[in-house]
């Protein structure tokens, strides 16, 4: 549904995206994950049409962004970073005025205003001034203006941002509401969003997407398992114990009597451990079993880029340095 | 066409929620108001006592009255466009809903007439309030119908020359304050113009021992720098057209002037896809 090749953006001479590639299939919601200023809203912002590329071709549903700008735009509905809204005009009125945009009749406006706010919950808020409005619900209008006509494709620039829990769970239920109808692109840094949300993601740093992947592969096969193991007060040295069990890799104590042990891969830890600590007499309070996070994943590829650029940097002023020496 | 009508129809309404409308219109109504009253007090003095004021006989009560009184209704459109245009781009680029009419199915030449026609249709709210003394004047006294048709219709030209000028600047600025300033700053010197280009003298004052080579362009830049001077001015083709005189120049000059102004702010709009 979304297919992105070489995409390069330049500000200037600073490149924000530097040949993007990516592709999201119809019918899928697709995390795109970054630290602030890596490139994510530059990304959406040539998708959607507003900015064009310095280089390389984004198709939506076929069509090439900067070469069927119309037929991309009747396509894609987009909820930019800053919630673009008129503060003059009612929630009613605002929805409206963008049905009629999208180029439906009189009774079409009608019926869409009506239904996209039942959807983000907007009826009792419908002759309000957007103005007045709190930041949740002008978030939520935001959603509204971009579910008008029913695009196929859904580009949401942090759409939870700035809202409190509850109005984000929300939001959250009416994404996953959108899942198998829509094909969403949703930016965001709060990573566990993207665990709940979304079936892929993509992670861009410094205008590179440096992993792209299902979730399950992210957070399964890419780490050990790890345990959390609380246990209670004891004369015996725990530590000890914990690493004389088969398979255990490294244990770490994270705060007094709290334990992450990492074991080999492939290892099944939970009873071995259990059964070390009992054998032990020491009290075990609880034993967690958990995967590799998103955190943990996004902060090793991340960091690991940077080495990577670190070392190709050292590189390269090295083989620099013997030029010079040997031009010398 | 109907996404022009949208726009236009959101835009103008804009301007009536917010108090923006109601000051323009206001302003206008009062100034106008005042002018006319105290021309027509004037007129009504002129022709009691012509000869006191320079006249042998009554004067021409639509060459004294009407069509100054028309020139004066579009200059004030001029000082007033600011206020009208200065928005229109301007405060869509900073509350960003620009990124939103961007990404809508829109061409930039239906956002861009949209936003032409709400402005022209603050103009023809003035021109309604204009309607509302000419309707006045019409009960005391007989007008000549030409005379007013073409009164209306070279307040509309000079109303949408102004509109066309502020829409560019608003185009290109950020800022509202800026897009006003600038605007204004714009229309003055078009207006200051007429008054210097009358005291320019025809032939190129370059001394005679310039002689040589160097006099035929400066001569050349010289007649071409005094024609813009003198043809530019917007009201001096108003005054002209006022008269109920049909010169085909004058509509052609503000018809010119507009369509070159909207075709700067459609490439100001095109210009966000230029690639780098």
């Amino acid at each position: 549904m979304i297919q992105v090749q070489n995409l390069t953006k330049y500000f200037g001479n600073f490149a924000a995206i530097k040949e993007v590639d990516f592709e999201v299939k119809a019918g899928e919601i697709v995390g795109f994950l970054g630290p602030n200023g890596a490139g994510k809203s530059t990304t959406m912002r040539i998708l959607t049409g507003f900015s064009p590329a310095s280089s390389g071709t984004a198709h939506i549903a076929g069509h090439e962004v900067h070469l069927e700008p119309l037929e991309v735009k009747r396509r894609i509905g987009y909820l930019p970073e800053r919630v673009p809204l008129y503060d003059e005009m009612t929630v009613k009125g605002f929805l409206y005025f963008i049905a009629e945009i999208k180029g439906m009749d009189r009774n079409a406006c009608r019926l869409e205003t009506g239904r996209v706010m039942e959807r983000c919950g907007l009826e009792h808020m419908a002759n309000r001034i957007v103005g007045n409005l709190s930041k949740g619900y002008r978030q939520r209008v935001g959603l509204a203006q971009a579910l008008v006509g029913n695009p196929p494709v859904l580009i949401l620039d942090e759409p939870t941002v700035g809202l409190d829990p509850e109005q984000i769970v929300e939001i959250r239920n009416m994404i996953k509401g959108l899942r198998g109808d829509h094909t969403v692109l949703i930016s965001t840094h709060i990573l566990p969003e993207v665990s709940m949300l979304c079936q892929r993601v993509l992670i861009i740093n410094q205008g590179h997407i440096v992993a792209q992947d299902s979730m399950e592969n992210l957070t399964g096969s890419g780490g050990a398992l790890q345990l959390l193991v609380k246990v209670g007060e004891s004369t015996a040295n725990v530590q000890d114990i914990l690493n004389g069990v088969q398979g255990v890799k490294e244990v770490r104590e994270d705060t007094p009597n709290h334990f992450r042990i990492t074991g080999t891969p492939g290892a099944a830890l939970n009873a071995d451990v259990a059964n070390a600590l009992v054998h032990a007499n020491i009290p075990l309070l609880s034993l967690e079993e958990r995967g590799r996070t998103l955190e943990e994943i996004f902060v090793a590829v991340v960091s690991a880029e940077r080495e990577m650029f670190a070392s190709t940097g050292d590189a390269i002023s090295a083989q620099q340095e013997e030029a010079g020496e040997k031009t010398v | 066409m109907k996404s022009v009508w949208v726009i236009a129809k959101r835009d103008f309404q804009s301007f009536f929620y917010t108090p923006i409308g109601y000051v323009v219109v206001g302003i206008f109504a009062l100034i106008s108001g005042l002018a006319f009253v105290m021309s027509f007090n004037l007129y009504i003095r002129v022709s009691q006592e012509p000869t006191l004021f320079g006249y042998s006989t009554i004067p021409d009560f639509e060459e004294t009255l009407l069509s100054p009184f028309m020139v004066f209704c579009g200059t004030l459109i001029m000082f007033l466009s600011p206020l009208i245009t200065m928005r229109l781009f301007a405060e869509e680029k900073h509350r960003g809903t620009i990124e939103l009419l961007f990404t809508q199915p829109l061409r930039d030449r239906d956002i861009l007439l949209g936003k032409f026609l709400a402005a022209m249709g603050m103009v023809v709210m003035m021109m309604l309030v204009v309607g509302v003394q000419v309707g006045i004047m019409g009960y005391f006294a007989k007008v000549e119908l030409l005379v007013l048709v073409f009164g209306v219709i070279t307040v509309f030209l000079m109303g949408s020359a102004f509109i066309s000028l502020g829409l560019f600047v608003s185009s290109i600025s950020r800022n509202q304050i800026t897009a006003g300033t600038i605007a204004f700053g714009l229309n003055l010197l078009l207006y200051i113009m007429g008054y210097t280009g009358e005291k320019l003298p025809e032939a190129t004052p370059v001394p005679e021992h310039l002689a040589g080579i160097l006099r035929v362009p400066i001569d050349f830049m010289y007649q071409i720098f005094r024609a813009f001077v003198v043809e530019l001015p917007v009201d001096l083709h108003a005054r002209e057209l006022a008269q109920g005189v049909i010169q085909p120049n004058n509509v052609v000059y503000y018809l010119l002037f507009c369509a070159f102004f909207l075709f700067l702010t459609f490439r100001a709009l095109e210009s966000r896809k230029w690639r780098s």
